[in-house]
Formats: structure tokens, sequence, C-alpha cells
């Protein structure tokens, strides 16, 4: 008898009692904290969002007009573009380079080196995200490291102040994003390789194919659910990024670097237009979800 | 499986290289933090006469002792009751399968993807409000609310698949369901418990908006918020600031590295879930 | 596998979330603790802080000692008194003063831009200690920035609402070895004589000018501010900064200012990486001898004398005329009381103790580096010749004479620098954006801000 097919008739005889009340008790407790914490703010988010209020006076209703500034306001759509510009470095990099990393590193998997490397790739998901910031703000400053290097390898021409300028100022913020989020994603999905049945490759290997074919036909697709993770991971990160930026540019030069996070905290508590700082938070929610429940969608599609 | 001499070389480069710019970083705060104090260092140089003295006077001047203590704190109080109330809730949606379980836990699955910022200024007003602000209380309260969907779906996904059996034979020993989740559940639960923690750990130490806003006292304040502060008042000193930096990520560091194994698996699983 | 679930009851979690979430149908700001609105401060006898135990709540700028200096030698003479004193960056300050006044009411505390905090009645109305103490008998243009009309509109009228621990100026600092190195024995009298200067620089490969305008805080508003100063006369920025009617800065004098600072973009005057650099980076650099010239205040002399004993020289920005007026920004280093401050009283008399104590003109001088507050007889500490804060007393002198008092066009409205100036200065630097056009884009911020609130 397998697990699955014993389990359901004693839920449904013996504890029914438990599915009950005695049942609730367990989940009030979380329940609680969530309703105060979580559902409650996200209500009086979008109550606040249809108002204009300085958080201090009196609130006058204003409707919708909140969310029409979102979306005509430079300053903040330019916010929500940055955002999704963003999710290219954020995501794009770390798992298109993750993969291939993870397709190279697979076949010398059992070495020494590539213990190491699980532990060092690890280590920029350990530290604290604002860390991160002030190594990178350094490590990018016009006499930084990284100009350093380019001044080394002959490329002295294209040395700058990577975070102040208009033109590299967001990819250098999503070069660090790509720094933190490079590693979990390289041994997510070399996890996930290490679950591919290798009769697929010899089988694959017999018709004839070579490694590329072998890695689009079938490392691919049997990645596809630790594919949408990642995605979905980092995705995320590049939406809702606040600590980075707040730290590495403070959304300069000439808002650049703007992101929704940033904007709402700005709007909310320096500039004291709370209206506005909820419908930016609002259409942010709404973004996260919007972007997450398709890559969710297509990653169990494709499971089945 | 046939590996190429040439590939397995290539294979072996890109880690490296891929460990380099990794480390990268912390190399640079590392040389930076041994030049004299009140310098303006230029890229990776290791000072003359290195100035070990840093890192004490970081110590000291970030108030480490502490900011320790107060993350310390601010763990302790989240971590605990997070899990505590994540593994009953999940224990009655996953293995009770409470009448009604399903859609609350739709309702958690619907905060799994939350952005702290959507909520941040309601939950100003209402920690002012309640009177919290400029306490620990700020930032613990809203996180375990903050962190139950996770929690929540995390412990769900392990009860799930406990056989039921197991609470069959021990209703019939007569225990109540408190004592059924006591005795037999939360004993096998360990793993998922303990990977829940390391990454509740790890979120706590390392949050930064709520404490930005929420406590104004960086002694008051994770870790994480306090480096924020610290970066505001030594923002002239760059060699104190890249020692302080330093000082600061090193408990995670640590305690990574030690229980680095529980860390990776717990990462893994934990992106893989939510 | 089937679950089946009974909608019915499974109804309950809802209404239980939903019966908490009803708490949330009043208007936001209706029951929230409102601000007293500003009771006038006592009158009658001169304040003090009494002689039981008391502990002021204290909220300074971090990396300016005079604050903290100040009241250390205050709980010296007052042991009654102590300070909870909490430190962050003027950025940051900006940010939380709204709430931190109305949520957590320092005594004492820094102050950006005052306008909107006096319109939602976050700060004490400070005219009875004015009349208590007789500070409304120092001289008028000390205090002039921190009057302001009912509502906060215009500013440089009306009732007190701060007052400053000393009058802060900004100039030009120079490294004197560099200064050498060019050939620049005295500082340079007009505009074109400092033009000269840069262009010498220039050429013998030293960076011009040091100056911050990255992240939040666009550091070129000094130069240009400065600029102004030497095109045109200071009362209309004065007039546009106080929000006067009909004020803008959109004249021809600011345009020539621009087009000037412009210039001196396009010569490579400035550090290449002037959009990336803060204030904290501009200053280790230029302590560590990597520029010529920096606009700066004089808050930074006593640090100078230190860091670079006699290796720096201050100068005000010279006029474009030989013998022109001067003029430059110059703003007390702004401190007010919080509405609901507890101990509202002894902030006062502390305030008052600061711009009268001997011991505490010789602090402000020594280590805040610029011209005390109080009456114009008080007591001045001297200062040896050589070093650049002796400069900096001086160009204060000059500036009262020459009337060129102007507060910081950063300081016009709350909201100005962070979202107008900062972004279309490093716009400028970028070649982003036209003089006309800068000008042109904070006037109409202005007015937007202005209308907004």
């Amino acid at each position: 008898m397998t697990p699955r097919s014993a389990h359901r008739r004693p839920a449904a005889t013996r504890l029914r009692g438990a599915r009950g009340l005695a049942g609730w008790l367990f989940i009030l407790p979380a329940l609680a904290f969530y309703t105060v914490f979580v559902l409650r703010p996200i209500t009086l988010t979008f109550q606040y969002s249809l108002y204009d209020w300085n958080g201090i006076g009196p609130s006058t209703w204003v409707g919708l007009a909140n969310y029409g500034k979102v979306f005509t306001d430079p300053d903040l759509f330019d916010s929500l573009v940055n955002a999704f510009q963003l999710i290219v470095f954020f995501s794009a990099i770390p798992v298109v380079l993750g993969l291939a990393i993870a397709a190279t590193i697979r076949r010398i998997a059992a070495s020494r080196l590539a213990l190491v490397a699980r532990t060092v790739l690890f280590l920029p998901q350990v530290i604290p995200l604002v860390a991160a910031g002030i190594a990178w703000s350094w490590l990018l400053a016009s006499t930084g490291v990284v100009n350093q290097l380019l001044t080394l390898a002959g490329l002295s021409g294209v040395t700058r102040a990577w975070l102040g300028d208009f033109a590299t100022a967001l990819p250098a913020v999503g070069m660090i994003g790509a720094w933190v989020l490079l590693g979990l994603c390289t041994l997510l999905l070399l996890a996930g390789m290490s679950k591919i049945d290798p009769a697929l490759y010899e089988a694959a290997r017999l018709d004839g194919a070579g490694p590329w074919r072998e890695f689009v036909s079938i490392t691919v697709p049997s990645l596809r659910q630790e594919i949408a993770v990642c995605v979905t991971v980092t995705v995320i990160a590049a939406l809702a990024s606040f600590d980075i930026v707040y730290i590495a540019t403070q959304g300069g030069p000439g808002n650049t670097t703007m992101v929704p996070g940033l904007q709402i905290f700005y709007l909310a508590f320096s500039e004291r237009e709370v209206g506005t700082a909820s419908a930016l938070a609002m259409v942010l929610m709404l973004l996260v979800i919007a972007c997450a429940l398709p890559i969710q969608w297509f990653a169990k599609d494709g499971g089945k | 499986m046939i590996t190429g001499r040439r590939e397995a070389w290539t294979g072996r480069l890109l880690l490296i290289l891929m460990m380099a710019v990794t480390l990268l970083p912390f190399l640079s705060l590392f040389v930076t933090a041994l030049h004299p104090s009140g310098t303006y260092p230029a890229g990776l140089a290791w000072p003359g006469d290195p100035q070990w003295g840093n890192f004490l006077r970081a110590f000291e001047a970030a108030n480490m002792g502490a900011l320790l203590w107060s993350s310390t704190l601010i763990v302790l109080g989240v971590v605990p009751i997070s899990i505590v109330l994540g593994t009953m809730a999940g224990f009655a949606i996953g293995h009770l399968r409470v009448i009604g379980g399903r859609l609350v836990f739709l309702l958690f699955v619907l905060g799994l993807t939350l952005p702290f910022e959507g909520v941040i200024t309601p939950l100003y007003y209402q920690i002012r409000d309640m009177g919290l602000l400029n306490t620990r209380w700020a930032i613990i309260l809203p996180l375990i609310g903050l962190f139950m969907p996770f929690s929540v779906f995390w412990m769900r996904a392990h009860f799930v698949n406990m056989p039921g059996e197991l609470s069959e034979s021990a209703r019939m020993d007569g225990a109540n369901v408190w004592q059924l989740f006591r005795r037999i559940h939360v004993p096998l639960a360990m793993p998922a418990i303990s990977s829940l923690g390391i990454l509740l750990f790890l979120w706590t130490w390392n949050q930064f908006l709520l404490a930005i806003v929420l406590v104004d006292d960086p002694a008051k304040r994770t870790m994480s918020g306090a480096l924020g502060a610290f970066q505001g008042q030594w923002g002239t000193d760059i060699p104190l600031l890249c020692a302080g930096s330093l000082l600061i990520l090193t408990p995670t560091l640590v305690i990574f590295l030690v229980f680095q194994r529980h860390f990776v698996k717990a990462l893994l699983q934990g992106s893989l879930k939510g | 596998m089937a679950r089946r679930v009974r909608s019915g009851r499974s109804g309950a979690a809802l209404v239980i979330a939903l019966g908490t979430l009803a708490a949330a149908c009043a208007a936001p700001g209706g029951n929230s603790p409102q601000p007293q609105a500003t009771a006038t401060s006592p009158a009658s006898a001169a304040p003090a802080c009494g002689s039981a135990p008391i502990t002021m709540s204290g909220y300074f700028e971090t990396g300016f000692p005079l604050p903290k200096a100040l009241t250390t030698e205050f709980t010296k003479q007052h042991p009654n008194v102590t300070w909870n004193v909490r430190e962050d960056q003027f950025a940051v300050i900006t940010q939380n003063a709204p709430r931190v006044l109305a949520d957590n009411p320092p005594d004492l505390m820094r102050l950006p831009q005052v306008s909107e905090l006096v319109k939602d009645d976050l700060l004490k109305n400070l005219d009875g200690y004015a009349t208590a103490f007789g500070w409304d008998k120092w001289p008028a243009s000390q205090l002039e920035q921190l009057r302001l009309g009912q509502g906060g509109r215009p500013r440089g009228e009306g009732s007190l609402y701060a007052l400053g621990l000393n009058m802060s100026m900004t100039g030009l600092f120079y490294n004197k070895k560099l200064a050498a190195q060019i050939g620049m024995s005295e500082p340079p009298a007009t505009l074109a004589e400092l033009d000269q200067a840069l262009d010498k620089a220039k050429q013998a490969g030293l960076t011009p000018i040091m100056q911050f305008n990255g992240g939040a805080t666009g550091g070129l508003a000094f130069p240009l501010q400065n600029l102004m100063a030497s095109y045109g006369p200071a009362a209309p920025i004065n007039d546009w900064i106080f929000q006067k009617p009909g004020a803008t800065i959109d004249t021809p004098a600011n345009l020539q200012a621009t087009q000037h600072l412009e210039k001196w973009i396009k010569a490579g005057y400035f550090q290449k990486d002037v959009n990336a650099v803060d204030y904290a980076t501009m200053m280790s650099r230029f302590i560590d001898g990597q520029g010529l010239f920096m606009f700066n205040g004089d808050w930074e002399s006593g640090n100078l004398d230190k860091q670079m004993a006699g290796n720096v020289g201050f100068t005000l920005m010279p006029p474009a005329e030989q013998g022109g007026k001067r003029a430059a920004m110059s703003a007390p280093l702004t401190f007010g009381i919080a509405a609901n401050a507890k101990n509202a009283d002894c902030a006062a008399f502390f305030l008052n103790w600061v711009a009268t104590d001997k011991r505490a003109r010789e602090i402000g001088v020594e280590i805040g580096g610029s011209r005390p507050m109080g009456p114009a007889d008080a007591y001045m500490p001297d200062v040896a010749a050589d070093k650049v804060t002796a400069s900096t007393l001086a160009a204060g002198a000059d500036i009262a004479k020459d009337d060129g008092a102007m507060d910081f066009i950063a300081n016009a409205t709350g909201a100005i620098y962070a979202k107008s100036w900062t972004p279309n200065l490093q716009k400028l630097v970028a070649g982003k954006q036209t003089p006309q056009g800068l000008l042109k884009t904070v006037q109409s911020d202005y007015a937007g801000q202005l209308e907004g609130n």
C-alpha cells in the first residue's frame, strides 16, 4: 500500500474531530499574525491609494487619480520601466550564464574544486544586500578595482565611474544583482541536472547528437521546473529591489536607477505623498503577481 | 561518460573564474580596510603598513557588541514563534486537512511573492499607533506576519507527505490532536523545521527595509539596518567603512561556514518550493 | 487525490480575516494622533533647565562634531542635564524629519528646510522664547531665514521657528601646495581670474575643482549658486528661496551663471566622476590633496585645519567685476524644537546658552569653524591668523558688510533639492540638460510643489 492511498481513510474517519474546531485552533495563531501584519496592511495600502494624504493631516478622497499619476508622471512611470530593465540583469544573466556554467561543471561535479565552488558561490546569498551594495560601490568607483582591471587589460578608454554615468548606472546596479543571484541559480540548475536520467544522454549520443544538441533537447527541457524557479525568484528580486539601489545610487544620477521600491519609500516618508506611494505600491504588488503566476503556470504545465 | 580533457579543463577554469568574481568584492573590502584610516586608497593595492587596528576601531565605532545583541534578540523573537506558528498551521492544513484549509492555504500562498515595500507605509502607521515605533517589536511582530506565508507553505509541503497511519495508530493509543502533533509529528518534521529555521534566521538578520523605516536607533536594528547607518556615519573614512562592513557581514558568514551543508540544502529547497 | 471542500464552512477563514480588515474603513488620518497646534512658548520668566535630573533627546547630523561638543560642555556646566542623541546623515534627516517630529518628537533637532514642517505644525513657535531671552535684539539678518509667515509661507518674515548654532557660510577652499604649483599666490579677485586659475590647474594636470554630485545630493548646486552670486544680486534669489509671490529662478543673470557652470563642466574643471562622488568621498579626496579648489562651507574649516594644517585657504566667490559686491550662501546651522517636545524650555535655554556663553562661543569657533549667533557685541574668541578658520570668520564679516547673505537654493522647498536640482545638475554634467532647460525645469517643479502644498 502506498502512503498516498493509505492516508485518506484515517484522515476521513479517525481524525474527523480534528478537521473542525481542533484543527482550526492550530491555524488561528498563524492566520492572526498574517491578517494583522499582512492582509490588513494590504487593504490599507489600497485604501490610502484612493486618498490624497500627507501622512499627518486630514485626507481627501481622490478616487483613482493617484493611479493616473503613476502612469503619467514620468518620474514614477520610469521607475517601473527601470525595474523591468533590471530583470534583464537580475534574471537573464544568472539564468543563461548559470545554465552554461552548470552544464560545464556537471562534468567535473565530483571533484574537490566543485565542492569548494558550492560553498564559495553561495556567499553572496548569505551576506546582507547592503554589504553587497557597499562593496560593489567601491569596486565600481572611478578608482575602483573594475577600472583597475580594465586598464590592465588595455581598455582604459572605457573606464568610468560606473554608478555615476547615465549610460551605465542602471546596468551597473543590474550587475550587482546578477552577482548576488548567479550562484544561487547555478547551484539550483546543477542540482536539477543531477536528477536527469543519464540514459537519456546515452540514447542521444547513440543517435549521434553533439553536446549542443544534448544541451538543447535534453538538459534544458528537463530543467524546466528549476529554470522557472530561477526566473521567478530573480524577477521578483528585480521588481522589488531596494537595498542595493538605496546603498549604491539612491536612484541617481538623474533618476536613471530609480526603482519602485525606493520611489515608494521616498514618496511615503520624505515627500509625504502617501496616496501616490500607495498607488505605486499596489501597482508593484500586482505586477509581481502578474509576473510570477504565468511562470509558475508554465512550469507546472510543462512538468506533467 | 566520455569527458574530453579539454572540456574538463574549461570547466575548471570557468569555476575558478566564477569564484574569483564572487570573492573579488570581499577581497577589495579587506585590502581597503587595511589602509591607514582617513586615506583614499585606489583599486587593489596592498598597503605598505597594514592597519590591523582598523578592525578594532571599527568594532568600537560600529558598536558591534550592541548590534550583535540586538540582532540576536530580534532573531530570537522572530524565528521560534514563526516556526511554531508555521508548523502548527502547516500540520492542520497539510495533515489534518481541516475543513476550509484549502481556502486558507490559498490566502497564504497569495502572500508568498509579496514585496515588503507594498505594505511598508501602512505598517509604519500601524506600528506607530500600537506605540511600538523604535522598539525591536516593530521589526519582530511584522516579520512574523510577513514570514507566515512561506513558513506555512513550507511546513504544509512536509506534512502533506506524512502517511496517515502514523496518526491513526497514535489515536488508537488515545492521544489527542495536540499530543499527536507534539510527540509524533514535530520530531519527524525536524529536518524541515531546521531548514526553515535557517532560512528565517538569514532573512531576519539581513532585513533592511523594516529596520530603517520602523526603528531609528541603529542599536535596536538588525545587522543589515545598522550597516546602513554605519555607512552614513563613517562614509568619509573609507578604510574604516570597509572594515566595519566586513565585521558586520562576518556573523552570517561564520554561521554559514559552520552549517554550510544545511544552508545550501535549505536555500536550494527553499527557492524550489517558494 | 480528491479533497472535499465544503464551501459553507470554509468561508469561516475569510470571515475572520475580513473582520480584522473592517478596522481599516475610516479615511486615513482621521484617528491618528494629531500634533497639537503650536502654542506660543511662555513669555514671562526666562525658561531654564531647573535642577532636577533631565534627559534631553537630540537628533543631530553625523559627521559634524559641533552639536555634540556643545551638549557635552553644557552637561559639564549643568550636570542635571544629560543628552540622548541620535545621529543621521543630513539626507536621512531630511527624509525622516516630518515623521520623527510628529511621532517621536525630539527636544532639539537639526532641521532641514522648515516651510512644510511649520505648515504642518510640527515645530514649536519660538517667539515667546525670543522675547524672554532677548533674541529679537540680535542683528535681524541672523534670524531672517528662520522666520516664517502663517502656514509656512513666505519665509523671511513672521514668527521664529528655529535658531542657529552658528552662521555657516560657503565659498572656495583651496589647497595651498597645489596653488603654489600653478603660481597662484593670492586667491582670485574676479571671476575671470578664477577662470584663469582653473585653466592653469587643468593645464598642469591637476583636478581644478573637487566637487560632489552623486546619488541623491547634487553638490554642483554649491558652485552654481556661487556663480549666481557673482553674476547678480542676492535679493531676488532670496525671494525665490523664501517663496515670495512671483519670484522666479529663471532670470537672465542666473542663466549666465548656469551657462558659466556648463562651461566649467565642458572644460573638464570638475573631476570626471563628479556624478558618482558623494560628499564624504569629495572630502576624503580633497584632504588627500586631489583637487585645487572645493566649493564647501566653513563648517569644515575646523576639520580642515586639523587634517590639512597650514595647507588650506579659503576665499569667498569672487565677483564678476573687480571690487564688486560679494555674496555667499550663508545660513544658520538650523536647530529647532519639536512642537510636542517634552523639554522645550530646557532646549530653548540651551540654544540661548550656545549663543551667549563664553565657552560655548569658543567651541562654536574652534570646532564649528563659523561665526556664532548672538548679540552683535558678544565675545569673539581669537583664532590664529594662519588658520583657515580665521579666513572664514573674516569672510563672514565681509558678507555681513556687503549684505550678501543668501540662503541655499536647495532650501526653497522641502523636495526641490532631491527632486529637481539634483537630477537636473546630474543631467547637466552628462550633457543631457541645457542651462536654459535646467532653470525652466526647476522653476516649473518649484511652482508645482508650491501649488501642491
